[in-house]
């Protein structure tokens, strides 16, 4: 579904230019489920967008559903990492929520109903009249994850969605989104800092070198695909995934200390 | 609440005008003649046809032109904030164009289209343009560039981008550039209407001027005050409808930091 070769990205500025992934290739089947690792700054971002079809890469070539990108594709939604910024400050919650689908053209009747199952599916079926910014950042999240799902994309593409949100909270989010995935068998690329949150939601993890990147490791998780906050993460196969990824990111980043 | 409200707003203008009736009570001179007179004329002058002949037309040509140039303005604006090659290409005229002062186009305009009714409503045209058109492309082109990553990945374009975007993420400028070009347009529907005309508010003024009905002429100055002030109250209605959110946004930002 997602096939990503040899893709190379530079941002050429003024005066300065900036390797931001060196050559990366992997791909991602149907329906799997994908995390994506990385220390900060090694083009986590800058994959997703190009992805997206929002960034024309330096080199290589990057093909969703077969199809190479060169702008947006179809039935494709991100979650943006500054997701506050990502979600129209004129428009109401449920407003944000159906305006995708607006574009979709589907019928009133149908957008009302989306929008009502995707807020319930977050936790905010109440804040619906509300604007963005009358929310907490872990509400807006939310927003846009229920923006996302509510469009009922084929392919998710999410950047570090529970930066700003509690332990509980997300905790909670992330069986959500183990359950969306489950239920509209969506291809999803999941990108976060956290390795315990790879491990517990992915059935891979893929882990980028520093900047300019590469894949450094690419992990199968074979955990059983009921996960459980409580006992899947208790799990020595958990922990041992953990520890392997873990692992892998100590050498690189090892690597790249010693001169 | 309320109480307070309606006396820190009317609490001076209310001084004033009571020491202008109490200063100017007694008053022989001709040229500055009591409040009290003033408001005679005031009544008698502009309550009978004077409102239809010369009250009506400034307004409906003030309002004929504020409009055509906010839209104007608007549909220019955001094709050039929405084209980088465009606005390279007009910004020098632009700003040449903005630089020049209103009131001496009205020679210009009286040129090209005559002194009939076009003449003054290009001429009101002419100076409400500038500051809504620039304006509105700096709020085009200032558009948040993850706002407009989320609308080309969802697909929102065509007339629902620019309604549910651009227009929005702009109008913050535009209703700026609205408001200072709503008071240049009084300024020119009064000036336009002393050059060549034979009806209308600026043109009263200056007939009972040169006809020494001093008066009469005060209470016109005093009816072109009352009409901005109009104008500007229903403006901020406007703006509290359009722009809510963005001051709410501000309000929370600010409480934040
Ligand atoms: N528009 C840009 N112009 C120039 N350099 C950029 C641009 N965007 C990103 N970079 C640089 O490219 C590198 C990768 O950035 P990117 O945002 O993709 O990293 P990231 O892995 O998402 O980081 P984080 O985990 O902190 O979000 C960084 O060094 C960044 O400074
Ligand atoms: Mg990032």
């Amino acid at each position: 579904m997602l096939d990503v070769a040899g893709l190379r990205k530079v941002y050429e500025g003024q005066g300065h230019r900036v390797e931001a992934i060196a050559d990366l290739t992997f791909r991602v089947g149907t329906g799997e489920f994908a995390c994506l690792v990385g220390p900060s700054g090694c083009g986590k971002t800058t994959l997703l967008r190009c992805l997206a079809g929002l960034l024309a890469p330096t080199a290589g070539m990057v093909r969703v559903d077969g199809v190479p990108v060169a702008g947006p594709p179809p039935e494709l939604a991100v979650v943006f990492q500054e997701y506050g910024r990502s979600l129209f400050p004129w428009l109401r919650v449920r407003e944000n929520v159906e305006l995708p689908l607006r574009a979709k053209g589907l019928p009133k009747a149908r957008r009302q109903s989306i929008v009502d199952d995707a807020l319930a599916a977050v936790g905010l079926a109440d804040a619906g009249r509300a604007y963005p910014w009358q929310l907490s950042g872990g509400m807006q999240q939310r927003v846009a994850i229920a923006r996302a799902v509510g469009y009922h994309p084929r392919v998710l593409l999410m950047d570090e969605p529970f930066a700003a949100v509690d332990a509980q909270t997300r905790a909670d989010l992330e069986d959500l989104i183990r359950d969306v995935w489950r239920r509209l068998s969506v291809t999803l690329l999941f990108v976060t800092h956290d390795i315990d949150e790879a491990v517990y939601l992915g059935q891979r993890v893929i882990v980028l070198s520093a900047a300019p990147s590469t894949v450094d490791a690419d992990l199968a998780v074979d955990l059983p695909d009921e996960r459980d906050q409580l006992s899947t993460r208790a799990d020595p196969r958990f922990t041992d995934l953990r520890t392997q990824v873990w692992s892998r990111i100590k050498r690189t980043t090892a690597l790249e200390a010693s001169p | 609440m309320i109480v307070r409200r309606t006396v820190a707003l009317l609490g001076l203008p209310a001084v004033l005008v009571a020491a202008w009736w109490v200063a100017s009570a007694g008053s022989t001179d001709f040229y500055r003649p009591p409040l009290a007179r003033i408001l005679a004329a005031f009544r008698d002058t502009w309550f009978g046809r004077r409102l239809l002949d010369d009250v009506a037309p400034s307004l409906a040509r003030l309002a004929v032109g504020y409009t055509v140039a906010l839209c104007a303005g608007i549909a220019i604006g955001v094709a050039i904030g929405a084209s980088p090659r465009l606005r390279a290409l007009t910004e020098p005229v632009l700003e040449f164009l903005r630089a020049i002062p209103p009131p001496v186009l009205v020679p210009v305009v009286i040129l090209v289209a005559g002194i009939g009714d076009l003449m003054k409503v290009l001429v009101i045209v002419s100076g409400c343009l500038w500051p809504v058109l620039l304006n509105t492309v700096e709020g085009v082109r200032a558009i948040d560039p993850t706002l407009a990553d989320t609308a080309r990945v969802y697909h929102i374009g065509g007339t629902l981008r620019l309604r549910r975007l651009v227009l929005r993420a702009a109008s913050p400028q535009i209703v700026t550039g609205a408001r200072q070009a709503l008071s240049i347009g009084i300024i020119l529907m009064v000036i336009s209407e002393m050059f060549a005309a034979s009806s209308g508010l600026g043109f009263t003024v200056v007939q009972f001027q040169r006809s020494f009905a001093i008066p009469e002429m005060w209470s016109g100055v005093l009816l072109l005050g009352l009409l901005g002030v109009l104008l500007s109250l229903g403006f901020r209605a406007v703006e509290a409808r359009v722009l809510g959110w963005y001051h709410g946004l501000r309000a929370v930002a600010r409480g934040s930091r």
